[in-house]
């Protein structure tokens, strides 16, 4: 009965995506992706497609479900209905290949060992047949890439918020990962060092082509950074709107002053706030 | 001239340690004379017996006239507490150790753990005597049930308080069980390992005494036991500043013990 009546739902839902999916070029597709936990719908019929090389940001209202469908894509939970796919694999056997890499709010840092060795710490794991040396040298080049070259032996307690964050982004990147999953990760910083920890993702991104994507809620940082941003809805996890942001890289802060700028933060804000509506099946 | 510079460096480096200890130790020292004199006066003005309370020149005197048997007795208290502590926790991290590893048998262990935290373990002294005679075997048997529980219950806190998201990072590169149970889990619970670890130092202090009342030939508890016999008070007393001596030196070679384990740890790096 539950079943059925969900089923339907997701069908309705379907018909009214504002946008079509294009499959083609995506290196992370979801399709018709739905979750239930604990006799809950989370997610609700999820279509969405990153392309490669492509930088998304998630954005809406807390709880809607944003970390979820991140773990979904990092294949930390399966979904109930529908698929997940990175580059045509399962994402827990993407994961195996180090092709995704995951960072969270908290930098979750081992305070026993000192920023070069969080770096390489999941490396280690992921490739048994690299030696000390070698973990320490990829390290060093990841934090480098970060801008935490000169900070390799300091001890986690003697780094900043932000500076923890670089190394938790650098842990990430020293898999070489084709994507990276990004959970609110500049959340508990102040807004100066988000601004420049934004920036300095950007030039990563840049410099290394990863595909990233971003849940975030910050408006501001969604349209600075992103190429494109999906808007979640709430009761149950949906996808309420799609936003391309056609504004030329590389960005920078000065971005933020700019007309268009202007006019995107007002689009999103109201698409935002239309998502902050129950959906009608809850 | 360097070598003015250096002296001038090391004292402006040790004096505000010396202004420190001063200022924590300084209260207690003066409390501490102030008491002994209290007492010794109180003894001489109103003429108690020296076999209910004796004077601090008394158990000074005692202390110094059977100093070389009390110094073997404390040697052989001092060697039963470091070997039952050690094997205390030895044996509690072992435990802690199967209960997170292995699930079903971790769910079947821990309730009886529990369980048996509820039998006072002091009366089991006797029957371990019955067990295992008077030798040592007795005394690490007490020190060991009376000491371990607080090492596994402080080990399993700090291994299963992991951060989630943690875990989740360690999952997705595909990590096994047991890599994340010794590169994350058993580093991650050593600070609250360690603060179990002083419980156990005090708690093996008491183990020995206990065990050592209920039945041995040597010892600080034997020492306790048979002056108190003699009515020889003073000695009684002596015996038990050395035992305190003795659990003060234990709990600080474990708060050393800390300091080299776990120099990382917050108390630590929150100067
Ligand atoms: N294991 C679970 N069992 C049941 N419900 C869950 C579980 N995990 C998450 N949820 C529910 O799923 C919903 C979405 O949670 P999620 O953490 O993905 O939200 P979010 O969009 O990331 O929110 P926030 O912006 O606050 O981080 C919430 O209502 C939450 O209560
Ligand atoms: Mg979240």
């Amino acid at each position: 009965m539950r079943q059925s009546a969900m089923r339907i739902d997701t069908i309705r839902a379907a018909e009214t995506r504002p946008t079509t999916v294009r499959h083609d070029d995506a290196l992370i597709s979801a399709k018709g992706v739905s979750l239930v936990l604990s006799r809950q719908l989370i997610l609700q019929n999820i279509d969405l497609s990153v392309p490669k090389g492509s930088f998304v940001s998630l954005i809406g209202p807390s709880g809607c479900g944003k970390s979820t469908l991140l773990k979904l894509m990092a294949g930390l939970l399966q979904p109930t209905e529908g698929s997940v796919s990175i580059a045509g694999l399962p994402p827990v056997e993407a994961a195996r290949k180090r092709m995704i890499g995951l960072v969270f709010q908290e930098a979750n840092l081992l305070p026993w060992k000192n920023a070069v060795d969080n770096a390489s710490m999941l490396l280690s794991i992921a490739d048994r047949s690299l030696s000390r040396a070698e973990l320490r040298a990829r390290g060093q080049e990841m934090l480098e890439l970060v801008g935490l070259g000169d900070s390799a032996h300091k001890q986690p307690h003697e780094l900043s918020g932000g500076m923890r964050q670089r190394v938790a982004i650098a842990r990430a990147l020293a898999l070489d990962p084709a994507v990276l999953l990004m959970d609110e990760p500049f959340g508990a910083l102040d807004a100066i060092t988000r601004d420049s920890m934004g920036q300095s993702l950007l030039d990563i991104w840049q410099r290394t082509g990863k595909t990233i994507v971003l849940v975030t809620h910050s408006i501001d940082e969604a349209i600075h950074l992103s190429r494109h941003v999906h808007v979640l809805g709430i009761k149950p996890g949906r996808i309420t709107e799609s936003l391309d942001i056609d504004l030329p890289y590389p960005r920078d802060l000065s971005l933020t002053e700019e007309p268009e700028f202007v006019r995107l933060v007002v689009q999103l804000r109201t698409m935002l706030r239309e998502s902050h509506q129950p959906g009608a099946s809850s | 001239m360097s070598d003015q510079s250096l002296n001038t460096a090391a004292e402006s480096r040790l004096t505000p340690i010396l202004v420190a200890a001063n200022d924590r130790w300084l209260p207690a020292i003066i409390l501490l004379v102030a008491t002994v004199v209290a007492w010794e006066a109180a003894v001489r003005i109103f003429d108690i017996s020296a076999f209910i309370v004796p004077a601090p020149t008394a158990i000074a005197r005692s202390l110094i006239d059977q100093w070389p048997s009390l110094m073997q007795a404390t040697l052989v208290t001092a060697g039963e507490i470091l070997f039952g502590f050690i094997v205390s926790v030895a044996v509690g991290i072992a435990i802690a150790l199967v209960i997170v590893r292995f699930d079903w048998l971790g769910r079947a262990l821990y309730p009886l753990v529990v369980l048996f935290q509820n039998v006072p373990k002091v009366a089991l002294a006797p029957i371990f005597i019955l067990w295992f005679g008077y030798g040592l075997a007795p005394k690490i048997g007490l020190i060991l049930v009376i000491a371990f529980f607080p090492v596994t219950l402080s080990m399993l806190a700090g291994m299963q308080s992991v951060d989630r998201s943690l875990l989740s990072l360690m999952n997705s590169v595909g990590a096994s069980q047991s890599q994340i149970l010794f590169r994350i889990r058993v580093p991650h619970s050593l600070p609250q390992l360690m603060a179990g670890t002083k419980i156990a130092a005090t708690l093996s202090v008491i183990g020995a005494i206990v065990g050592e009342f209920a039945g041995a030939q040597d010892g600080l508890g034997y020492v306790i036991q048979f002056a108190s016999t003699q009515l020889d008070t003073a000695q009684v007393f002596a015996a038990l500043l050395l035992v305190s001596v003795l659990g003060i030196v234990f709990y600080y070679a474990a708060e050393i013990l800390e300091r080299v384990v776990v120099p990382w740890a917050p108390k630590f790096s929150r100067a």
